[in-house]
């Protein structure tokens, strides 16, 4: 680790590279937070090491000694990632009401994932998701399924959050995109590594207090500085929505400017609040299906389902929920803030074109907040991605240790050996994440959007029909994951062929209806549905397991 | 238990804890639906597509322009109708230089003739300033702004410190006399894309600032969301312990 933070420190020189950029938002070396960026990240591997993981059961279940409201703060920390800190204030600024969709998405799923299976998951009792599906539908096949899907969604998930650990590093290093990426991602990787989950829930909880502050601070600033109501931000912007709405004249602000010295006016935008605006882009479709799907992949993603197994009772575990769902709130009622201040800000066309999803960042520096405070704010920026890749790499490779490895290819191997391949499976997962991540695909949070839309249509009817319906069978499992992986094919085929610029048949037509970020609002139903039919037709499921459904998981 | 018993489904529940569970359930998915999709559609039915004053007074211009009756004025409006459109930051940099470009030509159609090579030297210069500068708050490159608005500010009808006046700079175009054909075309499309809106009584509203229905989605949704879950995990308690129902720890 040391020498880790030397091979950071040694680069800064290097990175110290002048701006000649104009608007002299991005581009220089910022000393104040890059130190508050290294003391934060030293904490974290500080705290990693103190609270490292012993054995098996503190690398994957942290124990089970986490308490309600404990869970609930790791379970915002570990939520809150990139694409919330960063990425849903993005797509806001870029397009206006339909950003809120992902708002509602990301929140509303939470009470799905508690009425219709916190409790439940916790009383029966596994580790993983792989666990479960390999467990309830009594497959070897489906559990090695499981864990791919497993990994591959952890992969999906954790390519947007390198983007924003890499772009956060560009900013306050100056240094270039890749190099911002691979660096971050070494350091998440290493205090992963040392770690483990033990180390990732106490860390979370300090990440949550960071995360949460940092995030905080500069909107009080802005809303007392920009004339709002600023005791209370998350409602104090609404006025400053109803400005963009009709437009801010020069005269109604007078001497309040950003730090370009450009006044504090726009043009009437009515586009920015208005639903589905035509200029946007986007329809009401899109709203609602990009809603839909983002809820339906909270309840069925890997490392989300995984928080539940590290509380004692299956009472702490919905409890913990509603802990996690209001801790997370307080930044989704945020982050809206920094999308309408920076829309104002950045009004001026000479502002230029700004990465959407560094626009907190920007928010606060166009502001003109204190450096070391937006150095604050992109530490919790970097804080939120690493909070959330330490989750994703630690239930990665719990998929790839405890499901392929120990209960496919090496039944009995040690604890040691298993500790072993987890820490090999987490190298491997970085590796993979940091290549696919310096290959600038979409923003963070859509990136992220893609992780849900696959669990939503692949783990979340598994997990749905598993508990719910002891009538769902091994063959009914293996027709829905068929169903859901076919429309998930489709999609991303489309998505990666409209990068490549090939066009493919029916394109427009799928790229709309089966969109990259959204397409589980059709294939979840349809993997349902598949796993009802051929259950039907096929053998019952085990008496045993009917039995351990409801002796366990329903009384 | 017999055999058959061993079956669960949650629409035929068994017992009087996942009956009361059931129902629970079903009240809060309702609810929840409800708020979101039901809220949604009935914005997406009320709704009426609504022009901006600016797409008004554009298209009146424009017509007149088109139907060759255009006055000093109709330049004046449809140029400040352009110049508010490029002030918005979702404009795309296509649409961007087509309005430039159609700003400087209804400029050129209201500024005097034999000042107007002056005025196109001073774009210029503005243009290759901005190249050179490291900051926006350039001495020069600031003087140089202050001209074009001083001379070009008062022939469009805008007040000197106006924010449309600060826009109208960096809102022209070099050849402030032609109109590409294409922009001529486009033009009015791209007007109407900025300038027309979804509203309704719900986004007309203003509560605690907020249009309402962003209130609703952005505000009111998470803080329903956390009721809903808190409401579930107290009745599941209650209904624990009326059943005194005992969860181990394993």
């Amino acid at each position: 680790m040391k020498k880790l933070l030397i091979l950071i420190l040694s680069l800064i020189p290097l990175a110290v590279n002048a701006s000649n950029d104009v608007t002299q938002l991005e581009g220089s070396f910022k000393v104040g937070p890059a130190i508050i960026l290294i003391f934060i990240l030293s904490l974290f591997v500080l705290v990693g090491i103190i609270f490292r993981a012993k054995d098996t059961t503190d690398y994957y279940a942290a124990g089970r000694g986490i308490s309600r409201v404990g869970s609930g703060m790791a379970i915002a920390s570990n939520w809150m990632s990139a694409a919330s800190f960063l990425g849903m204030a993005a797509l806001m600024y870029g397009t206006g009401y339909h950003g809120l969709s992902y708002v509602v998405g990301w929140t509303g799923g939470y009470v799905l994932l508690l009425i219709l299976m916190a409790g439940q998951i916790r009383r029966y009792g596994k580790y993983t998701a792989a666990d479960f599906i390999g467990d309830r539908y009594y497959s070897k096949t489906l559990r090695t399924i499981g864990a791919i899907i497993a990994i591959i969604i952890s992969i999906a998930y954790a390519v947007g959050q390198f983007g924003g650990i890499g772009l956060m590093f560009k900013w306050v290093m100056g240094i270039e995109y890749y190099l911002a990426v691979i660096i971050g991602g070494s350091v998440v990787l290493a205090y992963t590594l040392i770690s483990g989950m033990l180390g990732v829930t106490k860390n979370m909880q300090i990440q949550y207090v960071i995360i949460i502050s940092s995030f905080m601070i500069p909107l009080f600033l802005l809303t007392f500085k920009f004339d709002y109501f600023w005791l209370l931000p998350q409602i104090g912007y609404g006025s400053a929505v109803q400005d963009i709405v009709e437009g801010i004249q020069i005269s109604e602000k007078s001497g309040l400017m950003n730090s370009l010295g450009h006044h504090f006016a726009i043009v009437p935008s009515p586009e920015y609040a208005m639903p589905w605006d035509p200029s946007s882009g986007q329809t009401f479709f899109q709203w609602i299906a990009i809603a839909f799907s983002l809820m339906i992949g909270t309840a069925g993603l890997p490392h989300v389902i995984q928080r539940f197994y590290v509380v004692p009772k299956a009472r702490d575990a919905r409890w913990s929920v509603v802990w996690g769902l209001f801790f997370i709130c307080l930044l989704y009622w945020s982050a809206p803030v920094y999308s309408a201040l920076g829309t104002i800000l950045s009004a001026n066309p000479e502002v230029g074109k700004l990465s959407p999803d560094a626009i907190v960042v920007y928010t606060a520096q166009l502001g003109d907040i204190n450096p070391l405070i937006v150095g604050l704010l992109a530490a919790g920026g970097v804080s939120a991605a690493f909070s959330t890749t330490s989750g994703l790499l630690v239930a990665g490779s719990s998929a790839f240790a405890h499901d392929l490895y120990v209960k496919v290819i090496n039944p009995l191997a040690r604890p040691k050996t298993q500790m072993k391949v987890a820490r090999l499976g987490t190298l491997l997962m970085a590796i993979i994440i940091t290549i696919i991540a310096m290959v600038d695909l979409a923003l963070i949070a859509q990136l992220v959007a893609i992780a849900f839309s696959m669990a939503g249509c692949t783990i979340f009817p598994l997990f749905l029909l598993g508990i719910w319906w002891s009538g769902s069978n091994r063959a009914g499992a293996k027709a829905g994951l068929i169903v859901g992986g076919i429309v998930t094919l489709v999609s991303l085929t489309y998505l990666i062929g409209a990068r490549a610029g090939w066009v493919l048949p029916f394109n427009d037509f799928i790229t709309y209806y089966l969109g990259a970020w959204y397409f589980a609002w059709i294939g979840a139903p349809l993997a349902i549905a598949a796993n009802i039919i051929v259950s039907k037709l096929t053998p019952e499921t085990p008496l045993e397991i009917r039995k351990f459904l409801i002796e366990k998981v329903h009384s | 238990m017999e055999k058959e018993e061993y079956r669960i489904s949650f629409f035929k529940p068994t017992t009087l804890q996942a009956r009361t569970n059931r129902n629970l359930i079903v009240k809060l998915f309702i609810s929840w639906a409800v708020a979101i999709f039901g809220f949604q559609i009935l914005l997406r039915v009320i709704e009426k597509p609504v022009p901006e004053e600016a797409l008004i007074t554009f298209s009146a211009g424009w017509e007149n322009i088109e139907s060759g009756n255009a006055t000093y004025v109709d330049y004046q409006v449809i140029a400040q109708s352009m110049i508010q459109v490029m002030g918005k930051i979702t404009i795309k940099p296509d649409d961007y230089d087509a309005l430039k470009d159609g700003t400087g030509w209804a400029l050129s159609k209201v500024y005097p003739e034999e000042d107007l090579p002056d005025l196109q030297k001073d774009v210029q210069h503005l243009n290759q300033l901005k190249e050179q500068i490291t900051s926006l708050r350039d001495k020069e490159y600031l003087e140089a702004k202050e001209i074009i608005i001083s001379k070009a500010a008062p022939a469009l009808g805008i007040g000197e410190g106006t924010l449309l006046a600060q826009l109208l700079p960096i809102g022209l175009d070099d050849q402030l006399q032609l109109l590409a054909e294409e922009n001529r075309r486009k033009i009015p499309e791209i007007m109407s894309l900025y300038l027309t809106h979804n509203r309704s009584v719900l986004t007309d509203t203003v509560f605690l600032g907020f249009p309402f229905h962003y209130f609703y989605t952005a505000v009111f949704l998470l803080v329903f969301f956390i009721g809903l879950c808190w409401i579930y995990c107290y009745r599941t308690d209650k209904l624990h312990a009326k059943l005194n129902f005992l969860e181990k720890i394993d």
